[in-house]
């Protein structure tokens, strides 16, 4: 009866699971209102008149900013631009999350694009991200009936659905070259037209280079050269073609790089793209013109501007309105285009009113109007909001001084109080920790707390049978618990699971060393058996073996990410290798599924038939997405010789081929089952299909780690486990597979490249399910494996595994959602802990749920028929 | 380091005059034939008690005197340290522990199931009655007692420390880089946990078997070899954070966590209640084997 009870409690804490995310998720996301419509001149005819009638808006993704200030660069087209004094020069802070549909929402609404959408970004197709609805410098200048081209990512018309008159989006793959010819080639032809006030040019390459090679590839150099040479064709038509005359020409990367080549974290790489505002009519400013120049600190070369100044800069330029959601000010090296002051401050003050409404609509309970100046303001201690208002205050005492006095006195210190309003509000806006629905947080944590607690009397229950892994189960617990509040083990999450699997390999060591001696001898004068294979004894240290090797397949987290590793160091220079390995897998994964049925000439052949589409569908992709793998010529050649196929159409035959051998294997089930007596377990054979599955679902560089899992497994199943024991290795491996195979806790380390296998028509559920099967490849292989070592074991111990997997979820769940809510005002918060967040999200609610519960309750049903 | 070298006092103290854990080895052994290998005990004279609570101090100080020009230059410094490492231990193990095979015969020939040889002639008297050893049978005994320690050095370096260095690669070292480094680590811990291990124990498979099944009954010696394990482990602990301190550098932390756990360890071997018992692995109810300390 109290087992039953402690049961239920078990099922109420996984009831309360998502609940808790949800209510989390609600106070943790904050939601920032958006003014709708679009922005208008107050007063239209105060307006300062516009510098340029046009311009031309060159994105060049991932052009961090020492691509082009550096001594090393290939940009030396630009860089003599900026010793003339053409182009102003700005490394720009381009907050996290780095990737780039938020990144360009910053550039086009002045707006700091919240964390949702960096998961619409992952869901690209999704229309709710569009900035249909939204104030845009694009939308301004549609409004003011001009048009608008765009060449180049089509994210961009997925933001701007219907906005441009002419366009051709290209598809982000994985080819450095024609990506980029796709939008250049259509440059010529745009210049000469005279009918658009804004044509963007939006290039991948570089960033494709960096994804696939890195910073220091040794294709960046020529593709350099490339974008330089394209910043100089602009350039000349603006200089020769008369109707191209007032145009502006913006050059910017929407984010930088790692020196991994990857982006989406907030790393002083990726977060410092270049920007450059170019005209030959800059030349009449007098500013800092050296180049190339040294970066003042690593990767800051000249002043730094916020990404969000774009907008209402080239709002301010071309004569429009800014953006109602804008946050950014307008740069002040700019400002001297204009040569009266007065326009000069109707600028700026024009800015302050439009950031001052953002500022109430997010603060709509605080009282700007009150023009007494609060006591604090003299202290200089204010922050947030009040700061703000301080600020405002200045200005509004200036501006009622300057009418009472006259004109000429006072601008240079109306001008600087100005930009510290705007500075103060810019920060206010974009500090997270604003609004946060604390009520909400708690409610959250608090429902996780129950869910703790409901499943501890039957976890307490399990572990005090058994002393020692229980306890080392808890202690685990309790150091994630601790290690969540560290922001670097967050992004070094690998090194703690890495260095409790080896304290757990220590454990086993000795236990399994003991047990093959006999515990009893060491009491009675330890009489050793020499009949003991010489393998059996040191058996944990072929899985220490092992695990050190799966510990540099992948480097990954922040620190290390950009060291050599097996998998992008060592394969690409040792084919060979590489190459028969994955053979190797794909031959033993057959002669495991055919050893499922060895009788059945049926069986083998469809096995083998399946394997071979298998492999040959790794070498076809391979070819296309990782030629570095492909110099061999045998592989080559095989490679083009199966590339008559569409990639989707082999990858559906694969899926088909395994969804067969699970149908023919469940009858062949039958039929032994029928025809003799003892009983026919289908586990192993699910599982192996599972695994082909799941190779199938990994990048070619991981398939081998399959090889040494299995060996891992081996040594498992020789070691004697209890069930606890093999419920804390199959967590333990779970999470540092996940990491082994190149996963982290930062977004940008998700991995795409297999979530549209077989996809024709995006599909936002499938391609979903497919990527979270390529980046927890390694976790579900566990998950499936520990029901393997546990075939023999009673249903009893599906529910001990259902409890304790239960308590450590909740208690994960918890310690995650305890330090985002004590570490909200933590500076990295939205680059470490929300990411983070999020990815506990997966692992309890998809990875908890789908893979672990669902597969134990399979086991329940299985053993139940 | 007060505290740490505070206590042994009264378990050292009480050892050799009352008929507690050390020289229970002998009379215990023969009423419990629990332990084929016993315990190993500090000798009973006055040096060996007084050294063996001022040689945890001595390593920490050394550390803690050494710590800033170790991450200034590790490998130069760590291998500068070698050899007062060497020194310490040498008269550590000379003064304070029994070799092997020689000073534990007196005692336990009863229980010995397995003869051993004696390396040398039995000179000592009974640790009772030698609590002041005359000059020159102190001098001969330190002749006699240089011949394993010179043997012992010589496996150490030979045996323990590429063991070691392998073992700390599984554990997570660097492969490709840091060799230098690595084996340095090993070295020092080789020192520290294997020397007087080897000394203490020779090369006695059984023994040997029990310390690589984690099994040997607690002492001053295993529980420094266990301490300077663990104590390497939990050291890994502060490399990942993103403190940018140079002493986060590997294999710092690591070593100084060896060095506080060899000194833990060795206090803690020799607690009261804690020496002489070892964790042990016992066939509980259906089939679960459940880990029990004794």
């Amino acid at each position: 009866m109290a087992t039953l009870s402690a049961n239920c409690l078990v099922l109420m804490a996984n009831v309360l699971i998502p609940v808790a995310i949800l209510v989390f998720s609600l106070g943790f996301f904050p939601f920032k209102p958006l003014i709708p419509g679009l922005a208008t001149f107050e007063e239209s005819r105060n307006a300062p008149p516009k510098v340029f009638d046009k311009v031309v808006f060159m994105v060049v993704d991932a052009l961090r900013s020492d691509f082009v200030y550096s001594n090393n660069s290939g940009f030396l087209f630009t860089q003599s631009l900026i010793r003339s004094g053409a182009a102003i020069p700005f490394t720009t802070y381009a907050g996290s999350p780095t990737v780039t549909m938020p990144r360009l929402k910053a550039i086009t609404t002045g707006s700091v694009p919240s964390f949702l959408d960096v998961i619409l970004n992952i869901a690209e197709s999704d229309t709710s991200s569009t900035l249909a609805y939204q104030d845009t410098w694009l939308a301004q200048i549609r409004a003011s009936g001009e048009q608008l081209i765009m060449y180049g990512d089509d994210t961009w018309l997925k933001l701007f659905p219907g906005m441009f008159s002419r366009a051709d989006g290209t598809t982000s793959f994985f080819d450095f070259t024609e990506v980029d010819t796709n939008v250049t080639r259509h440059i010529g032809r745009e210049l000469v037209q005279d009918d658009w006030s804004a044509l963007i040019l939006h290039y991948l390459g570089l960033d494709h280079i960096g994804h696939k090679t890195g910073p220091q590839s040794s294709h960046m150099i020529p593709k350099q050269h490339e974008m330089d040479s394209i910043v100089a064709q602009v350039y000349q038509a603006i200089e020769q073609k008369p109707h191209l005359q007032s145009t502006l020409f913006v050059l910017c990367g929407d984010h930088g790089m790692n020196d991994a080549g990857n982006h989406g974290g907030s790393s002083v790489g990726e977060t410092s793209p270049a920007l450059l505002f170019i005209s030959p009519k800059l030349q009449a400013l007098e500013l800092d013109r050296r180049s190339p120049v040294d970066a003042v600190r690593e990767l800051q070369y000249y002043r730094i501007v916020d990404q969000t100044d774009i907008t209402p800069t080239l709002a301010g330029l071309l004569g429009l309105p800014i953006p109602l959601n804008s946050l950014g000010i307008f740069i002040p090296e700019l400002l001297e285009m204009w040569q009266l002051g007065s326009q000069r401050m109707q600028l700026l003050l024009e800015n302050a009113r439009q950031l001052l409404k953002t500022i109430k609509a997010t603060y709509p309970t605080y009282s700007f109007e009150d023009t007494a100046v609060t006591p604090s303001c003299h202290s200089g201690r204010e922050s947030g909001v009040e700061k703000v208002h301080c600020a405002w205050v200045q200005v509004q005492t200036l501006l009622s001084i300057r009418d009472e006095v006259g004109k000429s006195s006072s601008q240079a210190e109306i001008e600087s109080a100005l930009l510290r309003f705007l500075k103060a509000s810019q920060d206010v806006m974009s500090s997270a920790a604003s609004n946060y629905d604390l009520k909400y947080l708690y409610t959250g944590i608090c429902i996780a707390g129950l869910a703790v607690l409901l499943s501890l009397p039957a976890t307490f229950g399990t572990l005090s049978r058994y002393q020692h892994p229980g306890l080392f189960l808890v202690a685990v617990i309790l150091a994630y618990g601790a290690m969540v509040f560290a922001s670097s083990y967050v992004e070094e999450e690998q090194q703690f699971w890495y260095w409790v699997f080896t304290g757990w390999t220590s454990y086993m060591h000795v236990k399994n060393f003991r047990f093959q001696h006999g515990s009893s001898s060491t009491a009675t004068g330890l009489v050793p058996r020499f009949s003991l294979s010489a393998l059996g004894r040191i058996s944990a240290v072929t899985l220490a073996v092992s695990h050190r090797v799966l510990r540099r397949w992948n480097q990954t987290g922040q620190k290390f990410a950009a060291e050599p590793d097996i998998a992008r160091a060592y394969f690409p220079n040792h084919q060979g290798t590489f190459w028969v390995l994955v053979v190797l897998t794909y031959a033993d994964i057959y002669l495991h599924l055919a050893e499922g049925f060895p009788s059945s000439t049926l069986w083998v052949l469809t096995c083998l038939v399946v394997t071979v589409i298998a492999f040959a569908f790794k070498l076809v992709f391979a070819a296309s997405e990782s030629p570095e793998l492909m110099n061999e010529s045998i592989t080559r050649h095989m490679a083009t010789s199966l590339s008559g196929i569409p990639l989707i159409l082999h990858a559906r035959l694969v899926v088909c081929g395994i969804v067969i051998l699970l149908i023919l294997s469940t009858l062949l089930t039958r039929v032994e089952r029928k025809s003799c007596k003892k009983p026919v377990s289908s586990s192993p054979v699910v599982h192996e299909a599972l695994t082909l599955f799941l190779m199938t679902q990994s990048r070619a560089t991981n398939v081998p780690i399959f090889l040494i899992l299995r060996q891992q497994l081996k040594i498992l199943a020789s070691m004697n486990l209890t069930s606890v024991e093999i419920l804390v290795t199959s967590l333990m491996m779970q999470y540092m597979t996940f990491f082994a195979f190149g996963g982290s806790n930062a977004i940008s380390s998700i991995d795409l490249s297999n979530a549209y296998n077989g996809v024709g028509n995006y599909n936002i559920l499938l391609v979903g399910i497919l990527a979270y099967v390529s980046n927890w490849a390694g976790p579900i292989w566990w998950a499936s494996a520990s029901k393997v070592l546990r075939s023999k074991t009673a249903a009893d111990e599906s529910r001990t595994h259902i409890t304790l997997l239960t308590f450590c979820a909740t208690s994960t769940l918890l310690s995650v959602m305890a330090a985002c809510t004590a570490l909200r005002t933590h500076l990295f918060i939205w680059t470490v802990f929300s990411p983070k967040y999020l990815y506990t999200m997966s692992w309890v609610i998809i990875h908890h749920f789908a893979v672990n519960l669902l597969g134990e309750i399979n086991l329940l049903f299985a053993v139940a028929i | 380091m007060a505290t740490l070298a505070g206590p042994p006092a009264q378990p050292a103290a009480a050892t050799p005059s009352s008929s507690s854990s050390s020289s229970s080895s002998s009379s215990s052994a023969s009423a419990n034939p629990k332990f084929a290998h016993p315990p190993v005990s500090i000798l009973p004279s006055r040096f060996a008690r007084i050294y063996a609570l001022a040689h945890p101090a001595l390593l920490l100080s050394l550390v803690a005197y050494r710590f800033s020009s170790v991450t200034n230059d590790p490998v130069a410094e760590l291998l500068g340290d070698i050899p007062f490492l060497v020194g310490l231990q040498v008269v550590f193990v000379m003064g304070c522990l029994p070799p092997a095979g020689g000073e534990r015969d007196s005692n336990s020939a009863i229980t010995e199931t397995t003869p051993r040889k004696p390396t040398g002639p039995k000179r000592r008297g009974h640790g009772h009655s030698a609590k002041v050893p005359s000059w020159s049978t102190g001098l001969a005994s330190l002749a006699w007692k240089l011949t394993p320690a010179l043997l012992s050095l010589t496996l150490t370096t030979l045996l323990a420390t590429p063991i070691l260095s392998f073992l700390l690669v599984l554990f997570g070292a660097p492969v490709t880089t840091h060799h230098a480094l690595t084996f340095l680590c090993a070295a020092h811990m080789a020192l520290l946990s294997c020397f007087p291990l080897i000394y203490v124990h020779g090369v006695d498979g059984n023994v040997w078997r029990e310390i690589w099944g984690a099994a040997r009954p607690t002492d001053a010696v295993w529980g420094g070899a266990l301490g300077t394990c663990f104590g390497a482990w939990f050291g890994a602990v502060p490399i990942p954070l993103d403190w940018d301190r140079p002493w986060q550098a590997y294999p710092i932390t690591i070593l100084t966590g060896a060095y506080i756990g060899y000194a833990f360890g060795m206090w803690l071997g020799r607690v009261k209640g804690v020496f002489g018992k070892r964790i042990n692995f016992a066939p509980g109810p259906e089939q679960v084997r459940d880990l029990k300390v004794e």
